[in-house]
């Protein structure tokens, strides 16, 4: 299990060169960066190969990747949608702008709100999320790092479709 | 006696050292502060909140750095306004804790009622039901009642392997992070962790292979719910149906003190031991065994066993009666008068080895027995072995534990544990070895020598140290750079070593048998298998290291009672010489066929076994022996302390314990052994005569101390019986230096390997007879041995 060595030498020892070498722990989230911009998730084997390249081991990493809810450790779409349920969100309304998200993708609810689903075409995949620190601009989302706010349920279908048609899938 | 510190427990005082926490500080007074991830061997984490106590402490005057102090005179109490763990909290001065008032009581329901939300109700069919923490926990302390909806209960793997050996039920455990910890830091084998987190947190692995560590059944004992379980015993029986017989592990020389859990089935009526357990002995195993320990049990019920004396007739070994076998034995012992040989195994038990030197001194009238396999330097440990009193659970700062030519991990798993967390406390170990091995890690100097320069090193070492007054014109050739040249390790690396040994308070050389030399050829015992433990009791009697608690000699034996073999031996006089125009062969507990080994020829051939091993298959009579299980006795173990086990399970056919045997045999050759009714009245024997033995009568050795911490039914860690020591800690006898006061040192020249040299590796898990007898322990056992890595060759 070398893949990413082989791939990406210069990138892991440029983040390896930021710790001591005795510390070398300390790189397991940028060389996780890595793993998933590569495979989209945190495959079993690139989660063995960074706990290698840091010389732990790998059951330590995969607890890094369980830990941190923006690692996967399953395949997921091309694009990740966040909406954030949490209190202050509901109150602005988020419960019924999810519900009308699943019903725009075809996703069943239940399973949005316990792990994510995602779409039969592999194109997104939808997560009922708590607390994205913007409660203010309740109902809202992420999707992959960008946040999008004061969202209605038209704003998500125009959103969602713009999306889709960048890349090729609507 | 380090600082006491005074501190209130409900209003009582009681004082502790500095650095107590809370939960410890009640445990003194009896007061039970209940906990579900605190665990008096690991680090209190404070997860579980479950410790929950109101603590005040006093007031100060900032101006004098004095205690307020109220009308009454007495400290004023600042209450904290939030409950604290008890269990990460250390004591203050003057300290008051509250563990039993309302708001006390009210947050241990909330947590029981949070941690019982997602627990299963299957205790009727879990192997911890009787003696669980969390059972015995809600009983106590817990709400009657939830406010959680049953709907949304979560739904779990019930049976995910972590490994071959061990399962866990997601739905039973409770997050405590006990077996985390527990591989984190007391095995040092990192491959259990936590996944996701919050409510959907749990175990897991993703280690290849899973979670098997040498360790990882006692995962199962400190888990303070049913998540994790055995193959082994999960599902076997309810822990108020068996009955707990102490007992002493029979796989190594550590002398790991067990419980056998045993009931008498219900199918075939047949008593069998159904769970292995640790048996708390802070002096040997504290509340530890590997797993070969507790699952290698399975060969005291194996179909395999031998059940009836066999006799040779018509060149086939059949069925005899013990008459008829005891007879034929006798007559031919009898007639062949000084043409007799005696082997003896070393996982026999005092008593037999006692009786079966006897039985030759005084029925058949040769001293002609050799113990086996052959060990080098039992005499040396007799005599400068680790001091009594010695305990390795208890050295640290000044401590220099030399380990050499040995493997601690494969050879004496406990050790690793005890040694571990030796350097941890502060002692430095000095790790010296052909290859790299486990404790490498723990090293304050790891040094790797050439295959087969061990015993220059230690001579090197010494040279470092000073010159040796008895050997001093020999020693005097091993200088520091000398030896480097010899031995590869660089000269600094010995001088700083040596260095560490001369400003050592204590000392414990710790010696294996991992090296290239053969210990006998062609019938008779070399200087160059003897060379190592002769240069190690060198170096603790020159360093005035000998005969002292804590210091002295410490051997990786390859068996249970290797030690204590040689001492029966020893007292009877027993002396090996080689042996030819043999008339009779009389072989107990030993299998040198087996081991690839040529005995010596003879007319008759007589085995005392378990199993119809493949020496037994070329005896003319076969005597069918019983497990340690199944009857009393006693076994040295490698510190020399004298430990007994009890019968536990009823025998099984009509095999007798092994002195039994040879008493019938020694009755039969006309002596008076009437007085050998019980293992018992042999011990007595040996208490009485055999000076280093003296005090380890059965009354003695079945004495008990409370134990700290305290881990036993008292306590709420855990909730059976099982860890209780009922069965006595043992005696450790006094090292032959303590008793004469006379030590002197001798010269062996160090053997030079050549450049075939390859090193004798022993390793836990390789196949052998008694452990192939344990189908679930199969995944683990290896045929050959691993080649081992990176050793040093040379020459």
């Amino acid at each position: 299990m070398t893949q990413l060595l082989e791939k990406y030498p210069a990138e892991i020892e440029k983040i390896l060169d930021k710790y001591p070498p005795d510390r070398k722990r300390s790189a397991v989230l940028p060389l996780l960066y890595i793993a998933q911009k590569e495979y989209g998730y945190c495959t079993p084997d690139a989660i063995r190969e960074v706990a290698g390249i840091v010389g732990v081991e790998p059951t330590e990493v995969e607890s890094v990747v369980g830990f941190y809810t923006l690692f996967y450790d399953h395949p997921v779409g091309e694009h990740v949608v966040q909406i954030c349920n949490d209190l202050p969100c509901a109150l602005r309304g988020s419960e019924q702008f999810l519900d009308h998200a699943c019903k725009k993708l075809g996703l069943d609810k239940h399973k949005v709100e316990h792990g994510g689903q995602t779409t039969t075409d592999g194109s997104v995949t939808l997560e009922s999320v708590v607390c994205l620190g913007a409660c203010d601009k309740a109902p809202m989302m992420q999707i992959d790092l960008e946040y999008f706010e004061r969202l209605s349920n038209e704003d998500f279908d125009r959103i969602i479709e713009e999306m889709l048609a960048k890349s090729n899938h609507g | 006696m380090a600082d006491l510190i005074n501190v209130y427990i409900n209003e009582v005082l009681v004082s502790v050292p500095k650095g107590t926490v809370i939960v410890d500080a009640a445990k003194k007074l009896g007061v039970n502060i209940p906990v579900f991830c605190y665990h008096p061997k690991l680090k209190p984490v404070g997860m579980c909140r479950m410790c929950l106590v109101e603590v005040g402490r006093r007031k100060i005057d900032r101006a004098t750095g004095q205690p307020l102090l109220d009308a009454n005179n007495q400290p004023e109490i600042a209450w904290g306004l939030k409950l604290e763990t008890g269990c990460t909290t250390p004591i203050e001065e003057g300290m008051q804790v509250r563990t039993q008032n309302e708001v006390v009581k009210k947050a241990q329901k909330d947590v029981l009622e949070f941690l019982l939300t997602s627990h299963p109700l299957d205790c009727p069919v879990c192997d911890k039901g009787g003696e669980c923490p969390l059972q015995n926990l809600t009983l106590q302390f817990g709400p009657g009642t939830t406010r959680f909806d049953y709907n949304d209960k979560q739904h779990l793997d019930k049976h995910y392997p972590l490994g071959d050996i061990i399962f866990l039920d997601k739905e039973r455990c409770i997050q405590c992070a006990r077996c985390i910890r527990f591989q984190d830091e007391v095995a040092d084998d990192r491959v259990l962790g936590f996944y996701e987190r919050g409510r959907t947190m749990q175990i897991d692995t993703l280690s290849e292979p899973g979670f098997d560590s040498k360790f990882s059944g006692n995962t199962t004992d400190i888990c303070p719910v049913g998540a994790l379980t055995t193959r082994d015993f999960r599902f076997r029986a309810r822990p108020w149906e068996m009955t707990h017989v102490p007992s002493i592990c029979t796989h190594c020389a550590v002398g790991c003190n067990l419980t056998l859990g045993t009931r008498r089935s219900a199918r075939d009526r047949q008593w069998e031991i159904l769970r292995v357990m640790p048996r708390q002995n802070e002096d040997v195993n504290e509340i530890w065994i590997c797993d070969k320990g507790r699952f290698g049990h399975h060969f005291t019920r194996s179909q395999a066993r031998l059940t009836t004396p066999l006799v040779r007739k018509n060149g086939q070994l059949a069925e005899a009666t013990w008459d008829e076998a005891i007879k034929l034995v006798a007559e031919r012992l009898n007639v062949v008068y000084g043409h007799v040989v005696g082997f003896i195994g070393d996982r026999v038990s005092n008593e037999d080895a006692y009786l079966f030197g006897k039985l030759f001194r005084e029925g058949v009238k040769t001293t002609r027995i050799a113990n086996r396999p052959h060990v080098a330097g039992a005499d040396l440990v007799q005599k400068y072995g680790v001091g009594s009193g010695t305990n390795l659970g208890a050295l640290g700062k000044g401590t220099v534990v030399l380990i050499v030519a040995g493997d601690v991990e494969e050879t004496a798993p406990v050790y690793m544990l005890r040694l571990r967390a030796a350097a941890q406390r502060g002692a430095k170990l000095i790790v010296a070895n052909a290859r790299e091995t486990k404790m490498d890690r723990y090293a304050a100097n790891s040094l790797r020598y050439k295959v087969g320069t061990e015993t220059q090193l230690v001579y090197g070492l010494l040279n470092a140290v000073n010159q040796g007054s008895g050997i001093r014109d020999q020693v005097a050739a091993y200088t520091p750079a000398k030896v480097a040249e010899i031995t590869g390790v660089p000269e600094a690396e010995i001088t700083a070593a040596g260095k560490l040994i001369a400003e050592a308070k204590d000392l414990i050389v710790v010696f294996g048998d991992e090296q290239p030399y053969d210990i006998m050829v062609n019938g008779q015992y070399t200087d160059a298998g003897r060379a190592l433990p002769q240069a190690c009791a060198n170096l603790v009697v020159a360093t005035g290291h000998a005969g002292k608690a804590n210091n002295g000699l410490l051997s990786l034996w390859p068996h249970n009672n290797t030690q204590g073999v040689f001492d029966m031996l020893a007292a009877n006089g027993a002396q090996w010489t080689p042996a030819d125009g043999l008339k009779a062969l009389y072989i107990v507990g030993s299998d040198p066929i087996g081991e690839g080994q040529t005995l010596p020829k003879s007319e008759f051939t007589i085995v005392q076994e378990l199993f119809l091993t493949e020496t037994a298959k070329q005896a003319d009579v076969v005597l069918p022996a019983l497990s340690f299980a199944e009857r009393d006795g006693t076994f040295t173990n490698a510190e020399r302390r004298v430990q007994r086990y009890y019968k536990a399970i009823a025998p099984l056919g009509q095999a007798r314990a092994d002195w039994e045997i040879i008493r019938m045999v020694g009755e039969q050759l006309g002596l008076k052994w009437t007085h050998y009714l019980t293992s018992e009245g042999v011990m007595a024997e040996i208490a009485a005569t055999v000076p280093q033995y003296s005090g380890t009568e059965y009354a003695a050795l079945a004495q008990v101390t409370e134990a700290w911490p305290p881990v036993g039914s008292n306590d709420l860690y855990f909730g059976g019986t099982a860890y209780d020591n009922r069965g006595g800690v043992g005696v450790q006898i006094k090292s032959g230096v303590e008793l004469d006061g006379q030590s002197e040192m001798n010269w062996i020249e160090p053997p030079v390997p050549s450049a075939e040299s390859t090193l004798h590796v022993r390793q836990l898990n390789r196949h052998g007879t008694l452990i192939d007898q344990s189908a679930v322990y199969q995944p683990r056992l290896i045929d050959a041995p691993i080649e081992p890595a990176q050793v040093l060759k040379g020459a």
